[in-house]
Formats: C-alpha cells, sequence, structure tokens
C-alpha cells in the first residue's frame, strides 16, 4: 500500500492516490482518529490511520509526504482552542512514524524536519557546490527586490533516475545532489547559464515522475 | 564582533551578555523588536557574503565570529518575518562564526520521540516510549510498566504527569487519547540530574523534588533542591559526543540515575534556559558560553 500524507484540500495529493493503485490518503483527519499506535521498541505495535481505517506498518510499501506541516485549521474536529497545540503535536508524532516507518518514505527529511522544511537554499547550495554543481546566487535585501528574468529548466529526479532535460552534463550532478540531500524526489530548476535556482520536493510530480514514484513507492523493501 | 539576538529581557540573552563583558570583543546585541526595520543586504551562495547593520554600522558577514540564538519567537508583520527568515539563513550557513545553536540542528528537539532515537543511537538507555489514539494500547501499556509519564510530542512544554495502574481514574483518562496523539514513556525511578554541555565542558546539577516535573514544583506546593554534581566521565564524554553528533554547541540534557546506577536520557534542549540552574547552583555556564562565542569551540 502506499500513504499520500497530504490534505484533504491538496488536489495534487488527490491526483496522486488516483494515479497509483491501492495508494490512500492520510489526512489531517486521520491524525486524529482512534487507531495509531508507535511503539519506540521493535517489536512494538505501529499502525497507522489512513483514510478512517487502520493499517498495519507491514502493509505500508511507500510514503509520499505532501506535507511541511500540520496546519490548526485543519483540526476542524478539534476544539479551537486546542488546534494549535493538537497541529503541533500531530506534526511531532509523524516526525517520529516517518523516521521509524518500514516503508520507503519520499522524501524521510532529516533532523525532525517534515517535507521541504529541511531545504533551505543555505542547506542545498553548499550540497551544490560540494557535488561541482554551479548555483545561482540569491540575493536577500531590505531593499525592494529587482524582478529577475529566467528561462528555467526543470529537471526531476525520482531514486536513480532523471526526468526531464537535464543542461548537459547536469543530470548525474542532480543525482548526485539528491544524493547528498537525501532525497528520493526533487525537483531541481536550473537557470538560462545552466546555474542551479531552486531544490525543492512540494512542486508536483510531473506525468513521468509520478509514474516512477509509484513503482519506486509499489516496491517493499526487503525484510 | 559576537551578535547575540534575542529578546533584552530574557534571562539567558542577559546572562551570556553579561558575561560577554568579560571579553576583549565587540558585542552587538539585537533584539527582536528591532528586526522590522533591520537593513541587509545579503547574497546567499555555497558560502553567504554581504553586510547586516547592527548598531547603525554596515558589517559584513565574514566580520561576525559568534552568534548567540534565542529568539523569543512571536516575531510579527512581513518585514520582521523577513529580516528574521535572512538571519536564521545566515546562522545556518556561516561557516567560520560559531553559531550557538545553528537552527536546523536543534529540530530534532521538536520531536521528542524523534530525538530519544538519537539518544538512544549514541549509547544511552531510554525510556519505552509508545505514541498512540488508541485507548485499549495505551491502556495495555499502562497495565505492563504500572507506572507510565504523559508528556507532549512535540517541544511545545507541556507539564509532565504521571499515570499509575492502580489508579482507576487514571485507566479511565486514557480513553481521551482517542482524540489526538499521547505520549507515553515507562516511568523511570531514579534521581534527576541535568547536565548542561558547553563546547567540550559540562556542567552536573542534582535535582531533588517531589513533583513528577520539578519546573513546576512550585506550582504544585512541592520543594525543589538543586546543587551542583559529579557525574561518571564516560557519562560526560558520552553526553559531549551526542551534543556535537546532533550539530550543537551548547545543549541541556535530561537524565535521570536509577537505583542500579544506570543513566537514562529523556531529552536534550538545544535552547536551554539555564539560568533556573546558574541562579540556583552558581555554576558558571553563562560564562562558559561567552568563552565559547569569544574563543570558538574546541576542535573535534
Amino acid at each position: 500500500m502506499i500513504v499520500v500524507l497530504g490534505s484533504r484540500h491538496d488536489p495534487v495529493a488527490a491526483a496522486l492516490v488516483d494515479a497509483w493503485p491501492g495508494a490512500a490518503l492520510c489526512s489531517a483527519d486521520d491524525l486524529t482518529r482512534p487507531g495509531w499506535a508507535w511503539s519506540s521498541a521493535a517489536g512494538g505495535p505501529h499502525t497507522w490511520v489512513v483514510d478512517g481505517a487502520i493499517v498495519d506498518d507491514e502493509r505500508v510499501t511507500g510514503v509520499f509526504v505532501r506535507r511541511s506541516t500540520v496546519y490548526p485549521e485543519e483540526l476542524v474536529g478539534t476544539h479551537a482552542g486546542d488546534r494549535s497545540y493538537l497541529a503541533a503535536e500531530a506534526h511531532a508524532f509523524l516526525v517520529f512514524v516517518l523516521a521509524t516507518t518500514r516503508a520507503t518514505v519520499v522524501n524521510r527529511g532529516g533532523d525532525g524536519s517534515l517535507g521541504d522544511e529541511d531545504l533551505g537554499p543555505e542547506r542545498w547550495m553548499r550540497a551544490a557546490a560540494e557535488v561541482g554543481m554551479a548555483v545561482a546566487p540569491l540575493r536577500l535585501s531590505s531593499a525592494p527586490p529587482r524582478p529577475r528574468r529566467l528561462t528555467p529548466t526543470v529537471v526531476e529526479v525520482v531514486g536513480d533516475e532523471v526526468v526531464g532535460d537535464a543542461p548537459a552534463g547536469a543530470a548525474r550532478r542532480a543525482l548526485a545532489l539528491a544524493r547528498a540531500l537525501d532525497l528520493l524526489w526533487a525537483t531541481m530548476v536550473f537557470d538560462g547559464r545552466h546555474r542551479l535556482v531552486a531544490v525543492t520536493s512540494a512542486q508536483s510530480p510531473g506525468a513521468e515522475a509520478t509514474a516512477a514514484l509509484g513503482r519506486l513507492l509499489a516496491t517493499p523493501l526487503s525484510p | 564582533m559576537i551578535l547575540v539576538w534575542g529578546p533584552s529581557d530574557d534571562p539567558p540573552v542577559e546572562y551570556v551578555l553579561a558575561a560577554l563583558e568579560d571579553h576583549p570583543v565587540d558585542v552587538v546585541h539585537l533584539d527582536d523588536r528591532e528586526l522590522a526595520g533591520l537593513r541587509y543586504d545579503v547574497v546567499l551562495a555555497a558560502a553567504p557574503s554581504g553586510w547586516i547593520e547592527l548598531d547603525g554600522r554596515e558589517v559584513p558577514l565574514d566580520r561576525i565570529t559568534g552568534v548567540y540564538l534565542r529568539p523569543g519567537g512571536a516575531v510579527d508583520g512581513h518585514a520582521a518575518l523577513a529580516a528574521a527568515r535572512v538571519l536564521l539563513a545566515v546562522a545556518s550557513s556561516s561557516a567560520a562564526a560559531t553559531v550557538v545553536n545553528r537552527p536546523a540542528s536543534g529540530r530534532s528537539n521538536w520531536s521528542k520521540p524523534f530525538q530519544l532515537g538519537l539518544i538512544a543511537a549514541a549509547g544511552f538507555a531510554v525510556a519505552e516510549t509508545l505514541v498512540t489514539t488508541d485507548p485499549t494500547t495505551a491502556q495495555a501499556f499502562l497495565a505492563r510498566h504500572r507506572r507510565l509519564v504523559y508528556k507532549s510530542v512535540s517541544g511545545i512544554r507541556s507539564i509532565v504527569a504521571t499515570l499509575d495502574a492502580g489508579d482507576a481514574d487514571d485507566c479511565e483518562r486514557l480513553r481521551g487519547v482517542a482524540t489526538g496523539p499521547v505520549q507515553l514513556q515507562r516511568w523511570i525511578d531514579g534521581v534527576d540530574v541535568r547536565v548542561h554541555v558547553v563546547g567540550r565542558r559540562w556542567f552536573a546539577t542534582r535535582v531533588e523534588s517531589d513533583a513528577a516535573d520539578y519546573r513546576y514544583a512550585r506550582l504544585v506546593g512541592a520543594d525543589v533542591v538543586m546543587a551542583p554534581c559529579q557525574i561518571p566521565e564516560e557519562v560526560a564524554g558520552r553526553l559531549v559526543a551526542l551534543t556535537r553528533r546532533l550539530g550543537l554547541l551548547v545543549a541541556g540534557a535530561d537524565l535521570r540515575r536509577t537505583p542500579d546506577g544506570e543513566w537514562v536520557c529523556f531529552e536534550v534542549n538545544p535552547s536551554p534556559g539555564f539560568t533556573f540552574y546558574e541562579d540556583a547552583t552558581g555554576q558558571p555556564i553563562a560564562a562558559a558560553i561567552a568563552d565559547l562565542l569569544a574563543d570558538g569551540p574546541p576542535p573535534a
């Protein structure tokens, strides 16, 4: 089973559930339903709640993360005064689950983060430089920004595959960067001078990447 | 130059600023309230460059050799938020500066059971933990361990409470877990020890209290007595290594020494309110942090 971790209001999450056979959405509603049990002990219980049903972790082959936080406003079944606290608790719980599930997680996130939270330019720029990629500098100023024209080339990385027209020689480095950042899926944007402008996992995967992700997430890990 | 970023009325900020007065270094304090008017021009690349206006001067980033970060959290308005993001990005990416602590390094503490896995991987005993929304599983966990601790899963501070299997009300209370994830932990008997790690130095404080959560002892009419104590060099060495592995230069670790002499570690706080302990024990924690900022971290 593939679990798409996202919002009921996210059309991309819904489209991915439709695209992948046997996939189901784990929404914020599910995080406040009875049935979750996640132990720190290897032999302890590990159960999800996915689309209202209790699912043993052993049944989950892959998890696709489509959120970088749980918003208080999503927890409509919770008393308004408790939503912020519960959203923080649910977020922290997901970090624990994703770090310890047996399933393939796209992307697992590092250091206690969820989704793109850990993928700031200060991190990917250094990693890109280390794998020999040219990086477009990012200027941050208190003065009003100057408009910038960009003719982007977009490349998607899924596992060991590169989807899209990577600039010459960039495919190998894109894979190396994804590995360095521990990303199984990412969109990388290059400018007209073939310099890396952005790395994100928050974009919608294109058709080819969606198919490749479906194969990756449906493959059971060897025990 | 050393940049101290945090509210003026935050005791750790106040203590670090005072301790830095003993060092012949240029120190600038930035209060959260100044963020909205902060001027900067920063270029993020493999190594950041540019300047930030501090104390009315355009300070090149490479002149900032030390940063102590303890922002208050409540940053309002677009300009202030943008400035806070720039400062955090600079603090994260500046390779040369001593940063206490780099923002991403503290993130593990925002999910306590996640951090517990890192603590266990560093060789510490940890309390068996269950996070659940299932009342039956929660009740079975209580029946098995007889006494549990309930505390928040996230970094949001909650008052630690205990649950006893012999108390029918406690068993009934566990029905409430069905509305959202709740963290339950096996109760560990023993004496609380808080250890502040600063680079390679450490300050251990023994804490005695009848309250389940000594930080709130006075709220429940209990006493709390704190005193400096020694811990085995081997435990201290493991804590220093764990702090470094988490990417931190300063941390506050919560441990309990069991009657069998085992050291159980519960969590590592990346932004410890160390003045609570310094006031009670006289341990020179702020001075050690100031030394670290002024002199740089010890070699790995």
